[in-house]
C-alpha cells in the first residue's frame, strides 16, 4: 500500500506491518520452521533456535550452523563457511542503506538497520522504499522487518516441536520455500535488462562454480563474474 | 556431532557457540557495509555494480539450494525441484504482481510431484 507524506510515524509503521503480513512475513516464517527441527536434532535448546532467527537473521547461515554441528565439522570450519555464505550481505547492505539514510542519522541506527538486511527486507525494501517519502522510510522499514522477524521467531519455535511429525512431501515443501521465495522476490524486483542478466547468470554460474572451485569461494566468484557481466550488458542497452 | 570446546562448556554453551560461530561471521558483513556505504549516493555507478553482484549472489544461492539441497528436500527428484522453480517463474512472467500465486504454484508442483512420483 502507498504511504502519504503527511502520515504520522505510527500510521507509517502500521502500513509496514500490513505490507509484511500481506505475504513476505509468512514466507520467511514458514521458511525458518525447518531451523527449529535442525536445532532439535543436535540437542540444542529451543531458545538457541529462536535466538538464531533473531540474531543471525539469515536462513542459509542458520542451516549451515545446525547442519554442520550434526555433521561433526570443526568450529573453525563452521565459522568460515558461514562467513563466506554471508559475504552477500556486504553488497546487499551497501545497496539498501543509501535509501534509508538521512542527514544526521547516527551510526548506531545504521548498524541496527543493517541487522535487518536479509533477502526479504532487501528485495522488498529496494522495491517499495523509493516510493515512500524519505523521512518515513526508517519507521516503515523497521516495522516491516520486525514483523517478519516476529513471525519467523514463532515459526522457528513451532518447528522445534512439530516438524518431525510431517510427511516427507511437506517437509520437502517447507525446505523448498526458501529458494522459491528468493527467486520470486528477485523476479518481482527486476528493473532492467542488466538485472535479468545478473539473475540468469547467477543461477547458471553458481552450480558450475560449485563443481570446479572449492573452499567456499565458489558462490563469491559466481556472483562477481555474473554481476560484472550484467553491469556491462545493462550499460550498453542504456546507451544504445 | 561437533562437541563443545571443553573449557567453555556449560549450560550456556549453545548460546555462546551460536554467538561466536554463527552471529559474528554473519553480522560482520552488515557492520562493514555501514562503513562502506558512508558517502555513497543512492544513484552512484558503483552502487549499480554492487546491486548487480548482490542479485547474482542471491540467484546463486537459489541454484545451490536446488542443485544440492538440505535435509528432506534432497529426497525430491532434481527434475521436480527444477520444475517447481520454473512453475513459480512462469506465473511471475505472466503477471509480476502475483507473488503469492507464484509461490503457491511452485510449492504445489513440488509437493504434488513428490507425492505422485515418489521420493528418491
Amino acid at each position: 500500500m502507498s504511504v502519504s507524506a503527511d502520515w504520522s510515524w505510527q500510521r507509517v509503521a502500521l502500513a509496514g506491518m500490513r505490507d509484511a503480513l500481506s505475504l513476505p512475513a509468512w514466507i520467511v516464517g514458514f521458511g525458518l520452521v525447518g531451523i527449529g527441527s535442525l536445532a532439535r536434532d543436535v540437542g540444542y535448546p529451543v531458545g538457541s533456535a529462536v535466538l538464531s532467527t533473531i540474531l543471525v537473521w539469515a536462513g542459509p547461515s542458520q542451516v549451515l550452523f545446525f547442519a554442520s554441528i550434526a555433521a561433526g565439522a570443526a568450529w573453525s570450519a563452521i565459522a568460515i563457511a558461514i562467513g563466506f555464505a554471508s559475504l552477500r550481505f556486504l553488497p546487499m547492505t551497501v545497496a539498501i542503506l543509501p535509501l534509508l539514510r538521512r542527514p544526521g542519522q547516527s551510526v548506531w541506527l545504521q548498524l541496527l538497520l543493517a541487522h535487518y538486511v536479509a533477502v526479504t527486507a532487501w528485495t522488498e525494501g529496494l522495491r517499495r522504499l523509493p516510493a515512500i517519502p524519505l523521512h518515513q522510510r526508517v519507521p516503515y522499514f523497521l516495522a516491516f522487518a520486525n514483523t517478519c522477524m516476529a513471525v519467523s521467531a514463532l515459526g522457528t519455535f513451532a518447528g522445534y516441536y512439530l516438524v518431525g511429525a510431517l510427511p516427507l512431501p511437506f517437509a520437502a515443501g517447507l525446505l523448498c520455500l526458501t529458494p522459491i521465495f528468493f527467486l520470486v522476490s528477485l523476479t518481482a524486483g527486476l528493473r532492467h535488462r542488466g538485472d535479468v542478466v545478473a539473475l540468469i547468470l547467477g543461477l547458471v554460474l553458481a552450480p558450475i562454480c560449485e563443481r570446479f572451485i572449492g573452499g567456499g569461494f565458489d558462490l563469491i566468484v559466481a556472483g562477481l563474474v555474473a554481476g560484472t557481466i550484467a553491469l556491462f550488458v545493462g550499460k550498453r542497452r542504456k546507451t544504445a | 556431532m561437533t562437541q563443545p570446546i571443553a573449557w567453555l562448556d556449560g549450560p550456556y554453551w549453545p548460546y555462546l557457540a551460536l554467538f561466536l560461530f554463527a552471529v559474528l561471521p554473519t553480522e560482520i558483513w552488515r557492520w562493514l557495509a555501514v562503513v562502506f556505504a558512508r558517502g555513497l549516493g543512492a544513484e552512484s555507478a558503483l552502487l549499480d555494480w554492487v546491486r548487480a553482484v548482490a542479485t547474482a549472489l542471491l540467484a546463486g544461492i537459489v541454484a545451490k539450494l536446488i542443485v544440492s539441497p538440505p535435509g528432506a528436500l534432497a529426497h525430491a527428484p532434481l527434475l521436480i525441484r527444477i520444475t517447481a522453480l520454473a512453475a513459480a517463474v512462469a506465473v511471475m512472467a505472466i503477471d509480476r504482481r502475483r507473488m503469492m500465486l507464484a509461490v503457491l504454484m511452485g510449492e504445489a508442483v513440488l509437493i504434488g510431484g513428490v507425492w505422485l512420483f515418489g521420493a528418491v
